[in-house]
């Protein structure tokens, strides 16, 4: 991709620029050929996602280098596009919202720095990955687990601050955040919650400190770059108890989701079931032309013989309980009880006990083989993730799947859906596998996914984290009082980023200097 | 409708990277073709490979990976998993790392920086002698 400078930046002032971050981090870690502008680029996009351009990248060490960094980007007016890992696939991956952003790659601060075994949790710097963590764990012999995501390749801090989820009770990311280190976009470094006092033992204890609590501010926002995250680890339990089940029929989600709902409100269950349907399973497993190669949407009963070679259900239902023994079993007979009312299916039962290997235990173990999906259509695959949030309730959850699937049909994409639950809503995650040098295909998939956001709106369900492009749609979905939402957050981006040098446009958030590229 | 190739950045590279091996695998420099340059590595360095192979690339590139199901499906069983093929180039494996092949996506220079390639494509790549001396599912690192 040839070089896009930023906007209102003359080619002098960003090679300036540039120079001046090499003094900081020295010049092999200014990344600026053509090749390294590539493999930033969104390797998921659809088509070849060149409105997502960056101009180069830049990777510093440590806090005290990105403090440089933000000052000479306030002085020659650079955007800068901060990452952890880059590796927010399906939303953007380490590409920039706006095009000649340079990225702020954070990949080389990857130290751990304090793991509590007693307290349960860590101290990390955003390029340590899943891997890296797991990995630290294990070596240490620390009984703590990690909540961690179906795709595992990307950052600990980077998936916490775009509030991604696991599958332990700790699966909700972004509530396990306590503490954070962040340079502001005046390149002042500050510290949240207790952290704020420079002797505090309780930093990783208390999310609250004195006065505004300031974490969650910094999650999913462009206000400031997080360069070190405590975050809370679950004690390893006693024992869990895995249950899975197979329901054969579409409609078998809403009686299910009226089933699990209360169980997760009330405790029964603790961490989020998840219920998908089985076209995941079959595109681990296998790719779309060994079952069809027509045009438009895989057709239901085609669907069904790869179902029925495979052995699934309409719906795969996952869920596990942690803790003690028979607790465990107690909750396990009230889950089948519940089932029993609607089908005589049965669950297959999965037990691990402390000491057993661990990678049946139901400890989040970092893996990349969910990404072996983008192969369902061949290619130069890639995915899109559709996630709009919706109460846990049958109505709501049969209302939306039906009215999703009937777009994926009428657009011509194979539905591929998940609801999970939490406690108070479903997260529903909708994908669309593409071959992304396949046009006709990309162009659908760009043109359901406007359908399916305009169509969430009208029922007043929000994503809860979207592609790059499509920041600034949702962010308007968000219209109470005129916007005042969008107004509020770019009163304070202003205030904060008067010169709007830290991702201009995520999450729709635009500084006044930028204002105009929104779409 | 596919409306470009698909590996239009590749395709004069692919033919660069099957001259250069022939180039080696006869053992001597054409005119007007690249000179390749010989690196001797010590088992010391196929070791450290192995090790960065494992922690960068083992993601998707050790048994039961997603890189190892699609290279199973493409190129058959036999030539699935990286570290056992013998068929590879030094500066192929570099190349596929920066720019990517079919879903592998390519790799910054942050996430694996040049001298960590060099000592991963020389692992690769190793020759006979020295796959004797590794434990061929990288065990030592476990």
């Amino acid at each position: 991709m040839a070089l896009v400078l930023p906007p209102n930046v003359s080619e002098k002032n960003f090679q300036k620029a540039l120079d001046a971050f090499a003094g900081v981090v020295g010049r092999q870690w200014v990344l600026s050929t053509e090749e390294d502008r590539n493999t930033y680029m969104d390797i998921y996009a659809p088509g070849d996602g060149d409105d997502h351009t960056p101009s180069a990248a830049v990777g510093p060490q440590s806090a005290e280098e990105v403090q440089a960094i933000v000052r000479i980007a306030n002085q020659y007016k650079v955007p800068l596009w901060p990452i952890s890992r880059g590796k927010n696939l399906g939303y953007g991956a380490a590409a920039p919202r706006m095009n000649g952003t340079v990225v702020l790659d954070l990949g080389r601060m990857k130290r751990i720095l304090d793991v509590n075994e007693r307290f349960g949790y860590c101290l990390i710097e955003p390029g340590v990955g899943f891997f890296d963590l797991f990995a630290y764990l294990q070596e240490h012999k620390i009984p703590l687990w990690m909540s961690v995501p179906a795709n595992a390749w990307g950052s600990v801090v980077g998936n916490a601050l775009e509030r991604g989820y696991g599958y332990t009770p700790y699966g909700e990311n972004t509530r396990n955040i306590c503490g954070m280190e962040i340079v502001l976009p005046n390149g002042e470094l500050v510290r949240t919650g207790t952290g704020a006092m420079s002797n505090s033992p309780c930093w990783q204890l208390f999310k609250y400190g004195f006065g505004p609590s300031w974490d969650q501010v910094f999650v999913q926002s462009n206000f400031g770059v997080v360069t070190k995250l405590g975050m809370w680890l679950m004690p390893e339990p006693e024992a869990t108890l895995g249950l899975n089940i197979q329901l054969p029929n579409p409609d078998d989600v809403g009686w299910a989701v009226d089933e699990l709902a209360p169980l997760r409100l009330n405790g029964v269950i603790q961490q989020s079931p998840s219920i998908g349907n089985s076209l995941r399973t079959a595109a681990v497993q296998s790719q779309r032309s060994q079952w069809y190669q027509g045009e438009g949407a895989m057709p239901d009963d085609v669907l069904r013989e790869v179902l029925n070679k495979f052995n699934l259900g309409w719906w795969g239902i996952s869920l596990r309980l942690y803790g003690y023994d028979d607790v465990n079993e107690a909750h396990a007979k009230i889950i089948k009880a519940a089932f029993a009312k609607h089908t005589q299916k049965e669950f297959e039962v999965v037990k691990w006990h402390r000491g057993d290997p661990i990678a049946n235990s139901g400890a989040g173990v970092p893996s990349a083989t969910a990404l072996q999906i983008i192969n369902w259509r061949g290619g130069r695959g890639g995915h899109l993730g559709f996630s709009p949030i919706l109460p846990p309730t049958s109505e709501h959850v049969l209302k939306q799947f039906h009215s999703t699937k009937k777009r994926y049909e009428e657009i011509g994409v194979d539905y591929y859906g998940s609801f999970t639950l939490f406690e108070r809503y479903t997260t529903n995650i909708n994908m669309m596998i593409y071959d992304r040098d396949d046009t006709a295909m990309t162009t659908k998939v760009r043109s359901l996914f406007k359908v399916l956001v305009a169509d969430a709106a009208k029922e007043g369900y929000s994503e809860y984290r979207t592609h790059l492009s499509d920041m600034d749609d949702v962010a308007l979905t968000f219209d109470f009082n005129n916007h005042a939402l969008l107004r509020l957050n770019e009163t304070v981006k202003d205030a904060l980023d008067p010169n709007g040098i830290l991702a201009p446009g995520k999450q729709g958030i635009w500084p006044k200097a930028f204002r105009g590229v929104r779409a | 409708m596919r409306t470009k190739p698909r590996f239009r950045s590749l395709a004069p590279f692919m033919v660069f990277a099957l001259t250069m091996s022939t180039a080696i695998a006869i053992g001597m420099a054409r005119p007007g073709f690249p000179q390749v340059k010989r690196v001797d590595y010590s088992a010391q360095q196929f070791e450290e490979g192995s090790r960065l192979f494992h922690a960068r690339c083992g993601y998707c590139h050790l048994a039961g990976g997603t890189g190892t199901i699609m290279l199973g499906r493409r190129l058959g069983k036999d030539r699935a998993l990286l570290e056992s093929r013998s068929d590879l180039t030094s500066e192929y494996v570099k190349k596929i790392t920066r720019v990517g092949l079919n879903s592998m996506p390519p790799h910054t220079r942050i996430e694996v920086p040049d001298s960590e390639l060099d000592l991963i494509a020389a692992f690769i790549t190793r020759p006979a002698s020295a796959r004797a001396q590794l434990p061929p599912d990288g065990a030592a690192h476990e």
